[in-house]
């Protein structure tokens, strides 16, 4: 499904918000994972991109279960959604035609693979900012299902 | 029981979490709650509206196992995940915090804290962050 445009604003590289995200992962027996995302791009509208910077559990729950939840942690305001899809992670090394869900390894490592040319590290708040990057691949959220977070609406569909 | 720092206690309590629940098969559902109360070393409960409690309560039944992170400027500040079991009575969340994780971006994230004595977790937390909870 299109993100709207105030998603799409929210969650674009180097966007005015800079929102920070969780990324809500489950092994296939339910253990879930919440990983602490500062970094977001959007792709095609309807993938949300980021990038793997040791993001051992999340790799360990995509790859038994390939399902992906991101809400925004950080500024909230106008911004309390949902966003649940498909998962996966690209990997340098996954081979050029290698696709998940139409994205293909190509196209997204050449473009997010390393993601300090899209905006530097350190446009994030200091507490946020890995002392060390070794980005590992690049994380590819196919939305199909936006929610509310609100209180008063959680989980009503918004689209 | 794992045992909570101060530290961890006030960003969560101030600021809430996001709460992750899956069914058992795995297919994730997170909620945002905005505060939270402790009690204990490391029992958290949560107030939820109706919608809420609506939302997560299949979950519940048949995975009570949840994680949880700390919302707003609680995850740039405090950047733990919690886990551990949870019961939902009316619309009451209380979750057993089982286990505890270093997220901060980088090296450092997974980092198991609760299997370090009480002490060590503290310095730990010194030794990264200059505050001990959010601004009065």
């Amino acid at each position: 499904m299109k993100l709207s445009s105030e998603m799409i604003a929210a969650l674009r590289a180097g966007g005015e918000k800079d929102v920070v995200t969780y990324l809500t992962t489950s092994s296939v027996s339910g253990k879930c994972n919440l990983y602490l995302q500062p970094y977001t791009d959007v792709y095609r509208e309807e993938f949300i991109i980021s990038p793997d910077l040791f993001a051992q559990k999340t790799k360990i729950n995509i790859n038994e279960n390939r399902v992906g939840l991101m809400t925004v942690a950080h500024p909230v305001k106008g911004s309390l959604w949902a966003f649940r899809g498909p998962c996966n992670i690209i990997q340098w090394g996954h081979p050029p035609k290698f696709a998940f869900h139409g994205v293909t390894a190509g196209e997204a490592l050449e473009k997010w693979g390393d993601w300090s040319k899209l905006e530097p590290y350190d446009t994030v708040a200091e507490d946020l900012r890995p002392k060390a990057v070794g980005q590992r691949g690049v994380i590819v959220l196919k939305v199909e299902e936006v929610y509310n977070l609100s209180p008063a609406s959680s989980g009503a569909r918004i689209s | 029981m794992a045992t909570m720092t101060p530290r961890m206690k006030a960003w969560l309590e101030k600021f809430g979490a996001h709460i992750g629940t899956a069914t058992k098969q795995g297919y994730p559902t997170t909620i945002v709650v905005e505060q939270a109360s402790i009690t204990g070393d490391g029992v958290v409960a949560f107030n939820l509206t109706p919608a809420q409690a609506n939302q997560i309560k299949d979950n519940i039944a048949q995975n009570p196992y949840v994680a949880l992170a700390p919302h707003a400027i609680a995850s740039i500040r405090a950047a733990y995940q919690f886990k551990g079991p949870a019961a939902l009575s009316g619309n009451t969340l209380q979750v057993t915090v089982k286990e505890i994780y270093c997220t901060k971006p980088g090296p450092e994230a997974a980092l198991r804290l609760d299997v370090l004595p009480l002490e060590h977790i503290v310095k730990f937390e010194e030794s990264r962050w200059r505050d001990s909870g959010p601004p009065k």
